[in-house]
């Protein structure tokens, strides 16, 4: 196999052979200096101190030789013309995949043009035998073209990619490129990462290693100057003069490196301009802007939005305006109950605002279907269930209904109340031997409690529970908090497409001081919410989050099958709310739209989607860094893809890296050199000291 | 104590450990002398020589009551050993002493544990004793007399090897100190030319003092088994000069043979005993060789 050098010229160091020579053949005196009674006969002696004419030692003579001859050779650069990897690329086929960012932040200024191009020129490179694939990518990696697609298909399929509004996240993306060209038989597989580097989207902890042969290059299109962004809203409700108003407040930020003075900042509701702020913003900060408070009646779609820049997908934020909608809460009461028993649960009801309540109450003999058709949420507090209440209660249930129980000293054990109830009801535990029991176990991961997980939002500890009912439940039901001698408190489970709350206590102050702890009211105002279950179907999303259609098919009138689902560009997708299709994928900014299939807009209900707020910041990582931690394990592989086909000298070289491998043979050299000579010292003897110097 | 016991604490490396000089000497000469049980040697110094009359001041406990018995005479019992000569070390204390290589202990330390045990053993004969250090002068002084073995051994253990030494003009100086007829061991290494190193205790001779020269030599500097090329450095002249002992070694033993024959044969041919030693052997061919100089010295008329 012949071999060549890259900088031949560094041969002359072979002359260096000369040293080692020299040096055993003249310079094997000792450092050390022997001290010596008396030189009187030395110095009789008529011989030549230092013989120069032979070699000793012809091991570590040639080992030094030949490490001075590998140095020599290693800096010369070899490379094997035959070899793998060294031969010339012209007519070996390639593998490219082209993994091209489409986030939203590419749509800054001329990014996206030079993007194309630059996926073009990778194109355009590729010769008749390589093929390549396309793979765009956000916050997922989507494959456009076939593995194997030829130059033809590629330019196709380029022109018609268009950036979306998706986040940048490069580990799926490499991992899918990894994963095509781990398949492939071609003698060259080469990743073209063509992107803007956004530094939100380097995440080191889901970096992928591509396999070694795998060569990756990174192209970077960033640059540009600065960003604003609207980056969310705050609405609160006001009421005067008897009208519902609501009062917007944008936050907006400058993500650039210099100040930018009257922004014009624009409210805008249903359609219409309603208000617009003028507004100074300093380098790399946000601020707010409050908009004067506008009335409403219904709830229209609304935005605040920026004068365009040279990132207009960011500029605007999408929500629903309107007025807050009074949650209805049936209460159920014993028939003789009176006013002051539930005093505590209606006050803690009627001062709720976010949302607000209304509740009604009835008598549980006087319970029908009727009045529980569209309440979001029942509560039976401490009423005993007869046969036709329990069926009308269990109907709603079934139906999708939301239902609180609440024992207490009235509730009776009726076979109505069983039919509801999963789990055996045993007596009333009394705790007032022990000054009351405590709620010690909480499942802070439900929905109805996650509030109070963190510290300082609810302490239960203090309420002291002096009776409660105790509750063996069966495998139906879920306990979501128990009291400190592990008889449940409150239980969860379903029966149709409903849900059943159970709290074992009372929500009044005679089985226990609930009622009088700060925990009280957010706690009813939690479980009440929880029954009413609709703080998503508003919720503002992001894109590339995941819209759950099940609970906006409970909301939306006639929807009994199949949901038509609107994007803001104004496609139309068709899901099954309660099949594979209740989950669905918003990847655009705007105003999402679920109605019923064959109904109207106005039958639907509005989901605003807005951008991902850290796609504005346009703070880029190094390319390099990219590209080196996927390709560590490739040995740090990279080269040039576009241009030509054959590999220069320079590549080939740097490619097969023999220099590497005849340094740690130096370095090895120099280490059993280093061994063997210190044994030969060692072997010889040491020289008389005197004794001063044995003292030293 | 077998004389395997008491070879033992002849061997330098042995009596490196000890400190006190004087426990070192008692130890050596006490020992020696007990391995001796059986030698031709034994009772030199307890052989009756002849009566004498007594005199005021003898110690009456060697009166021989037996004589007085038959004669109603004191007389006391003199026997050879009670010589009552006076015995100095001339110690060698040139920077060269400093030297170890083969051997346990260096070139002085050798020497000073053999003057030690030789002004012991001579003190135990009742002589008196001293001490001269030098090197190209005389260092300490001690004159000979019966109470100065402690002296003696101070100065031992307090001897450094120190400037170049040069026994052609440190003899005749040592000459010039000691008076009365003596018996001078002179310890040195030697490092002279034989007619220097005659002319110098031939000076002595003459003076009328019997004199036993040993001449101490490190292993190394008889066998000399450097192997590495490099530098050496003279210990007194700092010189240093590039060797390649391996090529020189036979041509350096020859000489060193050359000169201890040399001096051997001089020396004899003017009386004055000559003992090479080795510091890497122990100190009983010492000890023999001066015992054997006293034994010959009482015999000799």
């Amino acid at each position: 196999m012949p071999i060549s050098f890259l900088t031949p010229l560094f041969l002359a160091g072979l002359i260096a052979l000369a040293v080692p020579i020299v040096i055993h053949l003249t310079d094997r005196e000792r450092r050390d200096v022997v001290r010596f009674p008396s030189l009187m006969f030395v110095r009789r002696i008529p011989h030549k101190t230092v013989r120069r004419q032979r070699i000793r030692h012809w091991l570590v003579f040639a080992m030094r030789a030949a490490a001075v001859a590998l140095l020599a050779v290693a800096f010369a650069r070899p490379l094997l013309e035959g070899a793998p990897g060294g031969a010339a690329m012209g007519g070996a086929a390639r593998h490219v995949v082209i993994l091209l960012d489409r986030s939203l932040s590419m749509g800054y200024g001329d990014r996206w043009a030079r993007a194309v191009g630059a996926a073009r020129e990778v194109i355009d490179g590729l010769g008749d035998d390589d093929r390549g694939m396309l793979v765009a990518f956000a916050e997922q990696a989507e494959a456009l073209t076939p593995p194997d697609a030829d130059a033809v298909v590629l330019r196709a399929t380029l022109d018609g990619v268009r950036p979306s509004d998706g986040g940048t996240r490069f580990g799926p993306a490499v991992q899918m490129a990894g994963q095509i060209l781990d398949a492939s038989d071609r003698q060259g597989r080469e990743v073209v990462l063509i992107s803007d580097f956004q530094r939100t989207g380097w995440n080191a902890d889901e970096v992928v290693r591509l396999s070694p042969g795998i060569s990756l290059e990174p192209v970077d299109v960033g640059g540009g100057g600065g960003n604003r962004a609207v980056l969310g809203v705050e609405v609160d409700h006001e009421l005067r003069d008897g009208v519902e108003r609501v009062a917007v407040a944008g936050r907006v930020a400058n993500l650039g490196d210099r100040a930018v003075g009257d922004v014009r900042v624009e409210l805008v509701l249903d359609g219409q301009v309603a208000a617009t702020q003028a507004v100074t913003l300093a380098a790399r900060t946000t601020a707010t802007v409050a908009f004067p408070a506008h009335p409403v009646t219904r709830t229209v779609r609304a935005m605040v939005r920026l004068a365009p820049d040279s990132l207009p997908a960011d500029d605007a934020f999408h929500f629903l305006a309107g007025p807050q909608r009074t949650v209805p809460v049936l209460l159920v009461e014993h028939p003789s109950a009176g006013a002051a028993e539930t005093v505590y649960l209606r006050r803690a009801l009627e001062v709720g605002d976010d949302p607000p309540f209304r509740v009604d109450r009835v008598p549980a003999g006087r319970l029908a279907p009727e009045p529980l058709q569209g309440l979001p949420a029942v509560i039976v507090n401490d009423a005993p269930l007869g046969d036709a209440a329990g069926r009308a209660l269990r109907a709603f249930v079934e139906g999708g209904g939301r239902v609180l129980l609440v024992f207490g000293r009235r509730t009776v054990a009726t076979r109505p109340l069983r039919a509801l109830v999963p789990a055996a009801l045993g007596p009333a535990v009394d705790r007032l031997a022990d000054r009351g029991g405590t709620m010690s176990q909480l499942d802070y991961d439900h929905p109805a409690l996650e509030l109070f997980r963190a510290p300082r939002t609810g302490d239960f500890t203090t309420a002291r529970f002096f009776r409660y009912r105790r509750v063996t439940p069966d495998t139906l039901a879920t306990v979501l908090a128990r009291f400190d001698d592990g008889a449940p408190a409150l239980l969860e489970w379903e029966i149709g497409a409903g849900r059943v709350l159970l709290l074992t206590t009372g929500l009044d102050t005679e089985w226990n001081d609930l009622a009088l702890q700060p925990v009280f009211v957010p706690l009813v105002h939690r479980l009440v919410r929880y029954l009413r279950d609709d703080d998503d179907r508003t919720a503002v999303l992001t894109v590339g989050h995941v819209l759950d259609l099940a609970p906006v098919a409970d909301s939306v009138a006639g929807a009994g099958g199949e949901l038509v689902v609107e994007t803001p560009a104004g496609a139309r997708e068709v899901a099954d709310p309660r099949g594979a299709g209740r989950l669905f994928a918003v990847r655009e900014r705007g105003f999402y739209v679920v109605r019923p299939l064959g109904g109207g807009v106005r039958d639907g209900v509005t989901v605003p989607v807005n951008v991902d707020p850290r796609e504005s910041d346009l703070a880029a990582v190094d390319a390099d860094e990219v590209a080196g931690a996927a390709a560590a394990g490739a040995a740090g592989e990279r080269r040039a893809v576009a241009g030509s086909l054959a590999l220069s000298t320079e590549e080939r070289e740097r490619r097969q890296a023999l220099w590497w491998y005849l340094v740690v043979g130096v370095l090895l050299l120099f280490l059993g050199e280093s061994v063997i000579a210190n044994r030969l010292s060692r072997g010889s003897s040491r020289p008389p000291l005197s004794q001063g110097e044995r003292a030293r | 104590m077998t004389t395997a016991t008491a070879s033992r604490f002849l061997d330098p490396a042995v009596l490196a450990r000890i400190d006190n000089l004087e426990l070192l000497a008692k130890t050596v000469v006490d020992g020696f002398i007990s391995g001796l049980h059986r030698s031709a040697y034994l009772g030199f110094s307890i052989d009756f020589a002849e009566h004498r009359a007594y005199m005021p001041g003898d110690d009456i406990r060697r009166i021989d009551w037996r004589v007085y018995g038959r004669t109603d005479r004191y007389y006391v019992k003199e026997f050879e050993a009670d010589t009552n000569a006076n015995f100095s070390v001339l110690l060698d204390v040139s920077a060269s002493m400093d030297y170890v290589g083969g051997g346990a202990v260096t070139k002085l330390d050798y020497a000073r544990y053999l003057a030690a045990c030789l002004t012991y053993f001579s003190r135990r004969q009742r002589d008196r004793v001293g001490i001269v250090t030098f090197a190209q002068d005389i260092v300490d002084l001690v004159p000979p007399s019966a109470k100065h073995l402690d002296i003696v051994l101070h100065t031992l253990d307090r001897a450094r090897a120190g400037a170049a030494g040069r026994l052609e003009t440190a003899l005749p100086k040592v000459a010039e100190t000691l008076g009365r007829r003596s018996i001078l061991v002179l310890i040195s290494d030697c490092y002279e030319e034989p007619d220097a190193i005659l002319h110098g205790v031939s000076l002595l001779r003459h003076r009328g003092h019997d004199v036993i020269l040993f001449h101490v030599l490190d292993p190394a500097e008889l066998e000399f088994p450097f192997d590495a090329p490099t530098h050496f450095e003279d210990l007194e002249s700092g010189d240093r000069i590039p060797v390649v002992p391996e090529e020189l070694r036979d041509e350096y033993r020859a000489l060193v043979r050359q000169h201890v024959a040399t001096l051997s044969q001089r020396l004899r041919e003017q009386r004055i005993d000559y003992v090479q030693l080795d510091t890497g052997r122990p100190l009983d061919r010492a000890l023999f060789e001066y015992l054997s100089l006293r034994q010959r010295m009482n015999r000799v008329p």
